[in-house]
């Protein structure tokens, strides 16, 4: 296997750097609360990192993941208040996210479409619809069992951070051990390729599409059971989060390559600064811009590093 | 020794033009068999058929006796023929190892077995006697090692039948001989190698038989111990030189083009020469000697890193626009994709590179477009001559006369022609020459990029010859097929100094 | 010359939006009155002139995913300047020049650093409207001179102002795609970019100027927005994306590039903004608003998806000049 140790260090080193500065300016930083928040943040956004991984893995995007979250949130905080045992909340979540994600896939792979185009309409479609259902009231009074798995603790650590490593490894080993996982890389490496030694692109896209739904259905699982309500606007801006995250960890945009470790770290990096920002009571205005700027400057990296789309990029054939 | 492949009577089609009239091919176990001939003479449709790209129209293949239908390059690939190409369909950011097993990765239950596709790998490359760095992206890669990559692939799903497709054009000394050494063990164990190559000298050195084609029909088949490269010449390049090249040679006029000291580090190095009005000056050499790249550095499409470009006296920078304007103008090579857009109307086709002088005002003058396309199509006899319908509704031919029309109208007054008759019937070769030799004639200066071996020699008024990204020779007309050749692998004795 | 899907299409936008029309009446009897009528133009004349620039961007195989936030850019800069003394006119001004700047950096991005469109715009559209948050710090500015409000609430005889403006703007740009060499440039690239080099194009300057366009006709349509409700605020323009780009895809603009027009997005306009209009008629949420859509846009793309597979001929020839890059 190709790994890209560098990103990976590189994002170790910055971290490393951001510690540093932190000790010397505000060392009260370093309290355990504020750790547990990083990691536990860290936990939901690298499973829905990892999910989008597949999908830019194999040359595609999703950008309705937010209004997924908002969905499999909502939808298992119901279910939860109407009686529904927390194993079976917790198969609802997955199995609507997987769901949303067949569908944004059907429509990619029957249609020919490019997936900007066909999930910048399933955003405002699944959205739509769930404050339809909704009338936009937030849901309260959620059950001790649900909120358990956002707030309990296993062995003295929090849930999420457990569910968020096992799903990790996992997913490495699925990338790394099947031969679906390698299928992956290969389309995005050369889609082209990928057809003729009989790949067969389509139904890889559409698992891709499919288990990143499922994921973020798991990431809404251990994000919603931290709050006492579920709002609304849950999940706006959610995909440029986790487009950063799986940007900055190493994930190349055109497509066949990124590591699970590094979307990880790139998630973690990323949990790192919202906490550094709201530490510092910088306006919560702020976050995006650096979520872009932080985008723009890891494709700029990888771009200007020749990493571009082209079967063979180097030299002129004649 | 038993026979492996045999094609009898393979006819095969292309919109109007018949790449392969009727080819009888055979190939036996234990043998390197070179394809020898000009471009365009069909070799490259010869073994996408074999290698079940392409389905023949007309025909049938045998394997080991048996006919078989090679419906894909899967299917083929199955049956044991492997195929060597210049682009390969492997996948840049996958590792090597992952390359070598791609579609067929060794299982452990239903997990993949790294280790154990390892050790494959080690095997077959000691085999081959080489080393490869299995965990490194393929994009990292050199093209020798690539070719390794695609070598070992044949070795591991058990190749009985190897093509390789100008296999040495880019490569060194050593490799090139690691690469023979490699084909010669395979031939002791018995596979069968189809050798194509446009370096002669190669077809002596390791091939046991040579095939000769020539638009579209084998011309001359033989052991190549009973033949010399003269045979192999007579017969690649036929008897037509006269009729297929018009050319009256005048004295040439003041330098319009003047490239001096030329450099991109890695491509080409040194290149300096100079295109005088009313001549035409080859620019020779094999696949990977850098003609092309040369010559869109001259545009201006890529960039280079040191040494100047004149045209008609001013020295231009590296922009396309800037080397119109001066009065260049460049026909790209491949004139699909290059040279023309398919899904547009040949109108907008024709006047792209005038389109900015075709104002009135803000707007578009459409009615001096029509009077500039209307004198194109009939100067160049495009046909259909209608100038609404997409340039993909015509003819491979009349496609490249409107690409030529296009260069024609910016009124340059030097032109670059990137293989201009590749892929083209002989008929509109022929057309296509009587206007260059015009062009010309009216005091233009023409730099022809061919692989052509006799358009070259038919054409030319002065012969570069380019090898390994440096220009190595400057032949007068009258040189031979055998003199360029040998300047173009690199073997002439004389060095040229500029 | 017609670069559209066939003329069939025409017929069939036409008859959507008769369709529409239909509709729509069923969901308030307000709706086909001439009082509404008359003030459509008012609703749907912000997003119809990003529409009018994206037509031309997403024509040259692109997208522009931030001109909702550079109109909250361009109204807070206009509201914050106008606020701080600055003269109005010439606060304007530096919004329109905003405008400009933003499209200027997507276009940078995009050609000389060479991140793909769609994640530039998404960062962007992140990094813009973050920049306008932290400009106003969530306030809103107010007061402008009662001249201002001509732009987004007066009239001209019974029609709003927006209907001339976005007329003539309209008509500007189906001419400048049309007549120009320009306007065969941007058409020419969305087939086939690298043969467009080979003929001695400035591809680049073409792409900047296209970018550079959707980002000032952005700006423009702040004003106007800023007119209309007489307020400035960062979070102006949201969901603008998703409407323009529906507008123009449902027009018939292929999103790979090369084929479209600005006549089809005028109807695709028509259509978007009837059913945004018919809704808030209807007491539609917003949200509701935003499915419905999203809705059209899957919807449309299915539709044209499932006609290229039809007509593969007209696609290929797109294909084979993609491959080339």
């Amino acid at each position: 296997m190709y790994v890209d140790r560098a990103r990976q260090l590189s994002i170790l080193g910055f971290l490393l750097l951001l510690s540093l500065a932190l000790s010397l300016y505000a060392p009260n930083f370093f309290q355990l609360q504020n750790l547990e928040d990083i990691l536990v943040n860290t936990s939901y956004l690298s499973v829905a990192a990892i999910g989008m991984m597949l999908v830019i893995l194999t040359g595609q995007i999703d950008l309705s993941v937010g209004s997924i979250l908002a969905i499999c949130s909502t939808v298992a905080a119901l279910a939860s208040k109407a009686g529904m045992p927390i194993w079976a909340v917790f198969a609802l979540a997955l199995g609507l996210g997987a769901s949303l994600g067949l569908f944004n896939g059907l429509l990619v792979t029957g249609l020919r479409v490019h997936s900007l185009i066909v999930t910048l309409g399933t955003m405002s479609l699944y959205r739509g619809a769930l404050i339809y259902f909704t009338q936009g009231d937030w849901i309260y009074d959620l059950p001790s069992d649900f909120r358990a798995v956002g707030l309990g603790r296993f062995l003295g650590v929090p849930i999420p951070i457990w569910i968020a490593l096992l799903t990790a490894v996992l997913m490495s080993w699925l990338l790394t051990r099947t031969p679906w996982g390698r299928g992956l890389y290969a389309v995005g490496s050369n889609p082209m390729a990928a057809r003729l030694t009989g790949l067969q692109p389509s139904r890889i896209l559409l698992a891709a599409f499919t288990v990143n739904g499922l994921l973020v259905g798991l990431s809404s699982m251990l994000y919603a059971t931290r709050f006492s309500a579920i709002q609304s606007n849950t999940g706006i801006g959610f995909e440029l989060l986790v487009v950063a995250a799986t940007v900055v960890g190493g994930a190349n945009i055109f497509g066949g390559s990124g590591t699970v470790l590094g979307v990880v770290l790139g998630a973690l990096l990323m949990s790192t600064i919202g906490t550094t920002l709201t530490f510092f009571r910088v306006s919560s205005f702020w976050e995006p811009t650096l979520r872009g700027f932080f985008i723009l400057l890891a494709v700029a990296f990888d771009t200007l590093r020749g990493y571009r789309r082209g079967v063979w990029r180097r030299g002129g054939a004649r | 020794m038993s026979e492996l492949l045999r094609l009898k009577g393979i006819r095969k089609t292309f919109g109007g033009v018949r790449a392969l009239r009727g080819v009888d091919f055979d190939l036996v176990q234990g043998e390197i068999h070179a394809l020898v001939g000009e471009n365009g003479a069909g070799k490259s449709t010869l073994i996408k058929i074999i290698s079940g790209a392409y389905r023949p129209d007309e025909g049938t293949i045998f394997l080991q006796g048996n006919p078989v239908n090679l419906e894909s390059p899967r299917v083929a690939q199955d049956l044991g023929i492997v195929a060597v190409h210049q682009e390969p369909t492997l996948y840049p950011d996958l590792s090597v190892l992952e390359n070598l097993f791609v579609g067929r990765f060794l299982r452990r239950g239903y997990w993949l077995d790294w280790p154990a596709m390892h050790r494959e790998a080690e095997r077959a490359l000691t085999q081959l006697g080489a080393t490869l760095p299995l965990r490194a992206p393929l994009q990292q890669l050199s093209r020798a090692q690539i070719q390794l990559v695609q070598i070992a692939r044949a070795l591991l799903v058990e190749a009985r039948i190897l093509i390789l497709d100008e296999a040495t054009a880019a490569l060194s000394l050593e490799e090139v001989d690691r690469l023979y050494r490699i084909l010669q063990d395979l031939r002791s164990r018995g596979v069968g190698i189809i050798y194509i190559t446009h370096r002669l000298e190669e077809v002596f050195r390791i091939a046991d038989r040579v095939t000769v084609l020539r638009d579209g029909e084998v011309v001359g088949r033989a052991r190549v111990n009973e033949v010399n490269q003269e045979w192999l010449v007579r017969h690649m390049v036929g008897r037509e030189v006269g009729a297929m090249y018009p050319r009256n040679p005048r004295p040439p006029g003041k330098p319009l083009l003047r490239v001096q000291n030329l450099t991109r580090q890695g491509v080409f190095e040194g290149i300096s020469f100079e295109v005088r009005e009313g001549e035409i000056v080859a620019l020779a050499g094999l696949v990977g000697s850098g003609r092309s790249e040369v010559a869109r550095a001259i545009f201006g499409l890529d960039p280079y890193d040191t040494g100047e470009v004149w045209i008609q006296g001013r020295r231009i920078p590296p922009r396309p626009w800037e080397a119109l304007r001066a009065g260049l103008m460049l026909l790209p090579e491949d004139r699909t994709r290059q040279g023309g857009i398919l899904g547009l109307p040949v109108r907008w086709n024709l006047t792209f590179s005038i389109l900015d002088q075709l104002k009135k005002g803000w707007a578009l003058d459409k009615q001096a477009e029509e009077s500039f396309v209307a004198e194109a199509i009939q100067n160049l006899s495009v046909r259909p001559p209608n100038p609404d319908l997409p340039l993909l509704a015509l003819s491979g031919g009349n496609q490249q006369k409107v690409v030529l029309g296009r260069c024609l109208l910016v009124k340059p007054r030097v032109l670059i022609l990137d293989e201009p008759t590749q892929g083209v019937d002989v008929g509109a070769k022929a057309e296509i020459h009587r206007t260059i030799d015009a062009l010309v004639g009216e005091g233009l200066g023409v730099l022809l990029i061919s692989s052509d071996l006799p358009e070259v020699l038919g054409m030319a008024d002065r012969i570069l010859v380019m090898h390994r990204g440096r220009l190595v020779a400057e032949l007068p007309r009258g040189s031979s097929a055998e003199t360029v050749m040998k300047a173009a692998t690199g073997l002439l004795e004389v060095p040229y100094v500029r | 010359m017609k670069l559209w899907r066939a003329s069939v299409s025409e017929a069939v936008l036409l008859g959507v939006l008769v369709l529409t029309f239909l509709v729509m009446s069923q969901l308030s009897p307000h709706f086909l009155t001439p009082q509404n009528l008359l003030e459509l133009p008012r609703f749907f004349a912000e997003v119809g002139l990003i529409a009018l620039a994206m037509t031309l961007v997403i024509l040259t195989g692109g997208i522009d995913l931030s001109v909702g936030s550079i109109v909250g850019l361009s109204a807070v800069v206009l509201g914050a300047l106008h606020q701080g003394g600055i003269p109005l006119p010439l606060a304007a001004l530096a919004a329109l020049l905003v405008g400009l700047g933003a499209g200027l950096v997507n276009g940078f991005l995009v050609t000389r650093v060479g991140i793909p469109p769609l994640i530039t715009t998404l960062a962007t559209m992140a990094v813009f409207r973050g920049i306008a948050l932290g400009i106003s710090q969530g306030r809103a500015f107010r007061d402008y001179p009662d001249y201002f409000f001509f732009l987004g609430q007066g009239y001209v005889g019974p029609f709003p102002v927006q209907l001339f403006l976005f007329g003539a703007l309209a008509l500007a740009f189906a001419i400048l795609l049309s007549q120009t060499a320009f306007g065969r440039k941007v058409y020419a690239i969305g087939h086939n970019e690298v043969a467009m080099r080979f003929m001695g194009h400035d591809v680049d300057r073409v792409k900047l100027a296209v970018y550079a366009l959707s980002g000032t006709l952005s700006g423009l349509a702040a004003l106007v927005l800023v007119s209309r409700f007489s307020t400035a605020k960062a979070d102006l323009g949201q969901g603008f994306e998703l409407d323009a780009i529906t507008a123009v895809v449902l027009g018939g603009t292929s999103i790979s590039g090369g084929v479209g027009g600005i006549w089809g997005t005028v109807l695709g306009l028509l259509v978007v903004g009837a059913v945004r209009n018919g809704m808030t008629l209807a007491f539609i949420n917003a949200d509701v608003q935003q499915m419905i859509i999203g809705g059209v846009l899957v919807a449309s793309v299915a539709l044209y998806g499932l006609m290229d597979k039809l007509a593969p001929m007209a696609r290929r020839g797109r294909e084979v000049g993609r491959e080339a890059s």
